[in-house]
Formats: structure tokens, sequence, C-alpha cells
């Protein structure tokens, strides 16, 4: 072992709510023990799930160990945390690029570069990015779609709500990344409204979570929403899941609330039995 | 007594009400406040504040109208959330035994003064 | 995130993820960086610094002159971005923040978590008393050098 990990470690186990475990990791990533790096780094995220340094680690590692899909949700949690970090924008532009969508890596990279127009590394990539892809173009009746990285695996395609509360639009299962699991929100005008919010409704939770714990109200059960048109009603079936359930306004608050409530002991059990 | 004050004022009067404020919502910061002792005005004014430009960014994408009424419950309470105009947020925190639909009437009728 | 003593981290990581602030920087009241976070560059640093600690200074002056006590924070908002300049005591002295927000937070989630943070400071610092050193010490371009070093994670 080195000197210099030897030394973090001691820090880590003397100090265990320090931030001594970024260097740790990253000195054990730099070194190849992914593995240790990898654990080292889970357990500060534990202990500082709201760090997006803690977050753009753990993409680094899960980078290094191949595992992408998890590499592009952590470095997504950095940027939720913080909009502006470069390293989080590069990492999923570099993403991007090896899956072949070009257009998305060049959007991330000039981010990246609005955000630190002084980083040479970024306007290298951004010149690589383009070159290849002017270089790589087939033409155009030929070019094959490019297969972009998706967001992590889209949920399986059965639903908790397909029975018992009375119909599976207007209900969403997001999980505490704000991903859909499970249902549907249409928008007025008929489009899919689902994934824009779900990727709100993990920032609502957490919000709410804070407000009741600092005001000393407890923990958080519900949140009622009237708007004109609609009432809506946020639940929390586990504490890493949100549901949200929405009714026309001719709905009853109270009967929203109890269609809530049966729409997440359903989907408790369905997360018991998928997950 | 100025419309504000005489709309705080028929909010607390709710039983369970444990207090009411006004504040500006996109800076969470307190315009005016009638809160009984422990209930720290400026702590509500930004927490619920944030949480209410939340909600109405999440009823945007949803292709919603901005909410009328907000009721956060907590186990041990709840915050109440009526947003009027120009950017104020009549709010009120309540105890679990508050009569929540009274409170309700009485904040959608303050919010309205508001301006 | 960094920091030129540990047990500034804490109460600061706490403040940067409950306020989601853009740029923090931590600074003595002659300018000198404790801790910083989403600076990139050394010149930003030590350009914001000297400029926070003027400012402060001329402020805090400005209330003297009016009779007034000092002022707690200055707050300059922007459409895109706003920023926070607030001088606060600590068992080291007295300290300046500058803090830089955007759309995403608030005026009164920054200031609500900005003084939890003061509170938890006050609790975090060593007691051991502060030994006074010399303004330009032999080796002060070394220091410098080394601090900005670490600061910048370098």
């Amino acid at each position: 072992m080195s000197d210099d990990i030897r030394t973090l470690t001691t820090r880590l186990a003397e100090e265990p709510s320090s931030l001594a475990f970024l260097e740790l990791a990253e000195s054990l990533r730099q070194r190849g023990k992914l593995d240790a790096a990898y654990k080292v780094a889970r357990g500060g995220l534990g202990r500082y799930p709201g760090l997006a340094d803690a977050h753009d680690l753990m993409a680094r590692i899960l980078s290094d160990r191949g595992d992408l899909a998890g590499a592009f949700d952590a470095w997504s949690d950095a940027l939720r945390l913080d909009p502006l970090r470069t390293g989080a924008l590069k990492g999923i532009a570099f993403l991007y690029f090896r899956a072949g969508d070009v257009a998305a890596a060049i959007a991330h990279l000039e981010r990246a570069s609005e955000a630190d127009p002084d980083d040479p590394s970024i306007h290298q990539a951004l010149a690589r990015v383009r070159r290849e892809s002017t270089a790589a173009a087939p033409p155009p009746d030929t070019a094959p779609a490019p297969a972009p990285i998706s967001p992590p695996a889209a949920p399986a395609p059965d639903s908790p709500f397909t029975a018992g509360v009375e119909d599976e639009r207007g209900v969403l299962l997001v999980d505490a990344n704000g991903m859909r699991l499970a249902g549907e929100l249409s928008a007025d005008d008929g489009s899919e409204a689902g994934d824009r919010v779900a990727a709100q409704l993990a920032g609502v939770s957490r919000e709410a979570a804070r407000a009741t714990r600092l005001l000393g109200l407890g923990t958080w059960q519900s949140i009622a929403v009237e708007s004109p048109g609609a009432h809506l009603i946020l639940t929390a079936p586990t504490s890493e899941t949100v549901l949200l359930v929405t009714r026309d306004a001719s709905f009853p608050m109270a009967r929203v609330g109890l269609i809530a409530d049966r729409a997440a002991r359903t989907a408790r059990s369905w997360l018991e039995q998928v997950g | 007594m100025s419309k504000v004050t005489a709309g705080l004022d028929r909010v607390t009067r709710v039983p369970g009400v444990r207090g009411a404020l006004i504040a500006n919502s996109a800076d969470g910061l307190v315009v005016a406040e009638q809160l009984m002792d422990g209930v720290d005005g400026r702590a509500v004014a930004a927490l619920a504040g944030s949480l209410i430009a939340r909600l109405a960014r999440t009823a945007h994408s949803a292709g919603l109208r901005p909410p009328v009424f907000v009721h956060l419950r907590g186990d041990e309470g709840s915050i109440l959330a009526a947003p009027g105009a120009d950017g104020l947020v009549l709010l009120a925190v309540v105890g679990r035994e508050a009569n929540v639909g009274l409170a309700r009437l009485e904040m959608l009728a303050a919010a309205g003064r508001l301006a | 995130m960094r920091a030129l003593e540990p047990w500034v981290e804490a109460p600061l990581q706490s403040f940067l993820a409950e306020s989601s602030a853009r740029l923090t920087l931590l600074m003595t009241s002659s300018g000198q960086v404790v801790a910083q976070h989403g600076f990139g560059r050394s010149l930003d640093i030590m350009t914001a610094a000297a400029l926070g600690a003027g400012i402060v200074a001329s402020t805090e002056e400005l209330a003297r002159l009016m009779g007034g006590s000092r002022f707690e924070a200055l707050m300059h908002q922007g459409s895109r971005q706003s920023c926070m300049l607030s001088a606060f005591s600590t068992p080291r002295g007295r300290w300046i923040a500058l803090v830089v927000f955007g759309p995403e937070t608030s005026v009164g989630i920054v200031r609500l978590f900005f003084d939890a943070m003061v509170q938890q400071l006050a609790t975090a610092a060593p007691r051991e008393p502060v030994r006074p050193t010399p303004l330009l010490a032999e080796d002060f371009e070394h220091e410098l050098d080394a601090s900005l070093k670490a600061l910048l994670g370098r």
C-alpha cells in the first residue's frame, strides 16, 4: 500500500465523516483498484448523498469498471446537484460519443465550455468530436440511426396500476432519481408528459422531506395540490419512490387521496415483487 | 387594520393554526407574519417557498396551470399554501388536529386579496 | 469543494448540499482564503477574495460612519445569478463568505442554510488559540501557492 493511500485510509478511519473518502477513492481508482475505490466511494455517498463531487467520483469509477449505464446515472446525479459541473458534462458527452450520438455529445461539451471557457481540454474534446463526426459521416441516405445511450433501463412493461386504481393514466411511480418506474401521464395536448414530470418529482420529494423535518412536522406523508383543471396527490409508497396521482378537478381532493392511498399500497406490493 | 393583517388574523383564528405568514415565493423571504412562539417564519418562508416554486414547475411540466392551494402533510402537522398575485404566497403552519378545511377556505379568500 | 482545514469541510458541505450554491468562497477578513467550491482557477479565487474583503471593509466603514451596526449581508440579485457577501464571527476571528447562486434556489434558502453553516462552524472550530502570523512571511509566496493548489485540488 502506498504512503498516500495509507495516510488517507488512516485519516478516514479516524474521522469517518470527513471528506477524505474522495481523495482515497480517487487514488485507488487511479491505481486500478476499482473494487476498493467503489467500496470507499459508496460509503462516502451514503454519508453525503447531496455531494456532487461524490457522484462525479462514483461515475468515474463505474466508467472504469465498464458500467456505462451506472456512470451515466451517477453523472446525471452530479449534474442535478451542480448543473455547471464540467467533469460530469464531459463524462456524459464521452458516453454519448461512444454510443454514436454525436449531437448529444457536442451539446454537453458546449454546455461545459460555457461553464468553463478557459478549460482547454473541453475545446480539444469539442474539436475532436466534431472532426471525427465529419470524417465518419456516411452519405445521408445511408446513414444508420445512431444508437444513443439510453438513460437507465426502461421500466418493465407490466405495471402495478392495471387494476384497482380505476385507470393507469394519471398515475406515475418514480424512483429517487426522478426516473419513471410505472404509469403514464398525458399533457392537455395529448403528449406524454410522464418523463418530464418524473424528473421534477424526485426534487419535490426531497424538498418536502426537508421542509417537514426542519419545521418539526415529522416525516412527510403527502402533498395535495389543487390546480385549475386538476387535483394532484403525491405520496411516498417507500422511502425510495414517489407516487403521483392526478385526476380532473371535478374529483373531490379527498377522493383523489383515497385513490392515491390504494395506488400506494399496490405500488408497494409490486415493488416487493419486482425488487 | 390592513388587508394583509386582516387576512393573517382570520387564518390564525382557525383552530389548530400555529401561525400564518405571507412570503415572496421567488425569494423565500417573509413579507408579513403572525406566528406562535416556536414557529420560525423565516424557515417556513424559505422552505415552503422553495417547495411551492418546484411544485409550480412540476405542474407546468404536466401542462397544468400553477397551483392555487397546496397541503404538505407531515405526521406531526402540515404546511398549507395559497399562492396569490405578484409572486406572493400565503402560508400557514398547522397542527395535526387543525381544521384544514376551514383554514383552506380562509386562506383562499385571503390569498385572493393579496397584491 | 476544497478546504484548507478539515473542520470546515462538513459545515460547508452541508451548506452547499442544502443551498444549491454554485460558487462559495470562505475567507478571513484580510482576504486569506479558507475554503472554496466551484472555482476553477487560482486567479479567480485571488481576485474574488480581494474584492470581497474590500467590499466588506468598505460597507462596514460606511455603517460605522452612519452610526449603525454592521451590515449582516449584501445581496446582489441578477436575472441569471445572484451574489451574497456576508461577514460573520467565528472562534477563529471574523470571516467573510462570498456565495453565488442561480434561480434553482432562492435568497431565503441560501440565507437559512448559511446561518446554519455559521453555527456549525462555530461548534466545529478547534478551540486552541490562534497564533498571530506575520502579514508577509518570508515564504509568503510559497504558502500562497501551496494554499491555492490545495484549494483547487491540484
